[in-house]
């Protein structure tokens, strides 16, 4: 009789050890794919992570040997996950974050310039197709390009129309008239001040600080990238920094808690009807339509502001959101790959139609879609917002200290003294000037 | 022999556990204390450069912001932990007499515990409200005041605001020691107590306290602990504002760290804040020795 072929020790192992491997292999390797994982910080409403999904289907049916996992990344959280995985060298091989995240990485070497991108784009022509330069020069440090735009995150001042035609008064189009019309709609017996704008300790606060600041001839940086907060631009500064402050303490034509006020509960109060004029984000168009939606016909998006440095300086805070690859990610062309495709006018329309208002596309060419011409706020705040567009670091370009400048709410803080009444518009500038001194020192 | 023999069989047998704590708690600690002895800014090259005791004097010598903290979170755990206790014991007591529906209470004063802190924070962001806060709006309504509190926007009274909050948050564990705690004071002493001709305060004071006070110490300590490191509610609710009223030593640490990317500085006020929690520790621990000393 045979004896029944016996397994050896060895070969047991071995078989055991092959089935070990099969059963922890990446399925994607074992075909041959790239697997690349996307973090958004961003897109991850339940509408958004719905239209994203669907582009990301559409992406991986054009680029079969690419597989993409998209991973949210809760917005509170941002920099615990970030520098946890710089720690861990665990870093996704793509994400869309904060403006200054590219930046930031890169100056502890973790980020993969995108240098060959823009060069494309400058080939092609979809760099003369964005709103505005520094949309990408902002991702310019050390001679590299450390990211690229994707989208536009817009601030706006938002108008009762009902309210301002009632008084007979026009939409304004500088201080002076943007002034005198909140203190004629100002009306606290019917239960609506003349202004709403966030002023508490938190990084929205300084948004629209900024745009004021602007519109006064002042600014954070010089061209050269030098901080000029405190110094040469400090009179400026001051001067939009009163101006700003003093509808809270001198005119009180605000709601008495703005000083506790993030963006929604501005937001909340305008939606609610109890403002003539309410600072927002994109995403207030977004909450009018839903929430209110009788308000919609009765609002109005305003101009963006000229100052007293006059129609060279009629800017307003807006924020050029980065995508970035990991300079360690063993599929980083891959992820190249996927950004070229990602980033193209068009492409991103399904998160735009998720969430009207929110996410504004970089691409001239993009805003003139039916959708938009079809929703008059959409329009409004294309045509009187988005070319006016620009960044934190204007008129210089990106510094990873501008991250940390706005993280830690640097001039949100004067903002919200002064509202308060800790300090004066000249001692907070001085005092934020010298937080932001010893970052760049540090 | 036998005794040896049995000793080192239990520390074989905690063994796992000692590795397991070791781990967790301890290695953490040492790594911190490397890591706040480095650089690590993480805007800057060469993270790992040696600085030697640079964080820690900047942060005592320097930095204002450290010690208004300092002082600010200790009021804020004094406040919490003061308020926490005095609404918890009078409950306690309150439940611990025979009253109808006794066990519905009892599971009604838990619920603030089973929330979670974001969900609190946001709840009374929203009980807070200046223009369309519940508060304001009963209190507008009730004719006892003219205009809206400005509970968390003025900074003279953002802390007590905050305060609040902790307290309904921290009352409930402190609720469920302390009646545990009353139950097991024996009857026949106020029994006796009141034959005697004590008062209810008398009482009090001298047989319920007395049985009671190292439950009290220990519930305490371990409330001024999670206190003094909480961080969720006082950032959700005011971000450490108005005009850094509220910026406690936790929203602090976490602002250098994460916005700021100094996690050396950052991990060196962390371990100023544990040898913070070490002294309050101590200092609770020694207050108790003396107490049952003269007990």
């Amino acid at each position: 009789m045979e004896k029944p072929a016996a397994i050896s020790r060895r070969q047991a192992l071995a078989m055991g050890a092959g089935g070990f491997f099969a059963l922890t292999a990446d399925e994607a390797s074992a075909q041959g794919q790239t697997r690349l994982t996307f973090w958004t910080v961003r897109l991850n409403t339940p509408e958004l992570s719905a239209a994203l999904r669907g582009i990301l289907q559409q992406f991986e049916r054009e680029h079969p040997n690419i597989r993409i996992t998209h991973e949210p990344v809760s917005g509170n959280l941002v920099y615990p996950k970030f520098l946890t995985a710089i720690r861990g060298q665990t870093m996704p091989d793509i994400a869309e974050a904060y403006s200054y995240h590219p930046l930031q990485f890169a100056a502890v070497n973790q980020m993969e310039p995108m240098d060959d991108i823009i060069a494309e784009w400058q080939a092609n022509g979809q760099l003369a197709n964005i709103f505005n330069e520094f949309a990408y020069r902002k991702f310019y440090w050390r001679d590299h390009y450390w990211g690229v735009p994707y989208n536009l995150d817009i601030r706006a001042i938002y108008y009762r129309k009902d309210l301002l035609e009632a008084k007979n008064i026009a939409p304004p189009t500088n201080w002076e008239q943007f002034q005198a019309a909140v203190l004629a709609c100002h009306d606290p017996r019917a239960g609506v001040s003349g202004l709403v704008f966030p002023a508490g300790n938190f990084h929205i606060a300084q948004h629209f600080y900024m745009s004021f600041m602007f519109q006064a001839g002042g600014s954070i940086l010089d061209r050269e990238g030098n901080l000029i907060f405190g110094t040469s631009a400090r009179e400026a500064n001051v001067r939009a920094l009163t101006y700003l402050t003093d509808f809270a303490t001198k005119h009180r034509v605000t709601p008495a808690g703005i000083a506790s006020y993030n963006t929604d509960e501005a937001h909340t109060v305008f939606l609610q009807g109890r403002a003539a004029f309410g600072m927002g984000t994109g995403g207030l168009i977004n909450r009018i339509m839903r929430e209110n939606p009788s308000l919609f016909d009765k609002v109005g998006i305003l101009e963006v502001l000229e100052g007293p440095a006059g129609r060279e300086r009629k800017l307003t805070a807006g924020f050029y959101n980065p995508m970035f690859v990991w300079v360690h990610s063993p599929g980083k062309e891959a992820a190249k790959t996927f950004i070229r495709w990602f980033i193209r006018s068009g492409r991103l329309e399904p998160l735009y139609q998720a969430s009207p208002g929110q996410l504004w596309p970089i691409f001239r060419a993009d805003v003139g879609s039916e959708r938009v011409r079809s929703n008059r706020l959409l329009n409004e705040a294309l045509t009187k917002v988005v070319p006016y567009a620009t960044d934190f670091a204007y008129p210089g370009y990106g510094r990873p200290e501008m991250g940390v400048i706005d993280g830690e709410k640097m001039f949100a803080a004067p903002v919200n003294e002064v509202v308060v009444g800790t300090k004066t518009p000249e001692r907070a500038v001085a005092d934020a000037h010298a937080e932001m001194l010893r970052v760049f020192n540090s | 022999m036998y005794r040896r023999r049995r000793a080192r069989f239990a520390y074989f047998l905690i063994l796992p556990s000692l590795i397991v704590i070791t781990l967790l708690d301890l290695y953490p600690v040492i790594e911190g204390v490397f890591v706040s002895l480095q650089n690590q800014n993480m805007m800057r090259p060469n993270p790992e450069a040696y600085v030697g005791l640079r964080h820690y004097t900047r942060a005592l010598f320097e930095d204002i912001v450290f010690w208004s903290s300092v002082g600010k979170t200790l009021i804020w755990t004094a406040g919490s932990v003061i308020g926490g206790y005095i609404v918890a014991l009078c409950l306690a007591l309150l439940l611990d007499r025979e009253l109808q529906g006794r066990n519905f209470f009892r599971a009604l004063f838990l619920l603030p515990w089973v929330i979670p802190d974001v969900c609190t924070a946001l709840l009374w962001k929203w009980l807070y409200g200046d223009e369309f806060g519940v508060i304001n709006f009963l209190l507008l309504q009730a004719g006892l005041i003219e205009t809206p509190v400005q509970w968390l926007a003025n900074p003279d009274m953002a802390m007590g605001s905050v305060i609040v909050v902790q307290i309904w948050k921290l009352y409930p564990v402190m609720f469920v020691v302390l009646l545990a705690a009353l139950q097991n004071v024996p009857r026949e002493l106020h029994e006796a107590a009141t034959i005697d001709g004590a008062t209810t305060r008398q009482a009090f004071w001298y047989i319920t306290l007395p049985f009671i006070r190292s439950t009290s110490v220990i519930i305490t300590l371990l409330a001024s602990i999670w206190t003094f490191q909480s961080f969720d509610v006082v950032y959700l609710l005011t971000g450490g504002g108005p005009s850094g009223a509220t910026r406690i030593l936790p929203t602090l640490i976490y602002e250098k760290a994460f916005w700021g990317l100094e996690m050396g500085y950052a991990t060196a006020l962390g371990l100023l804040m544990l040898v913070c929690l070490l002294a309050i520790s101590v200092a609770y621990l020694f207050v108790y020795r003396t107490q049952r000393g003269e007990a």
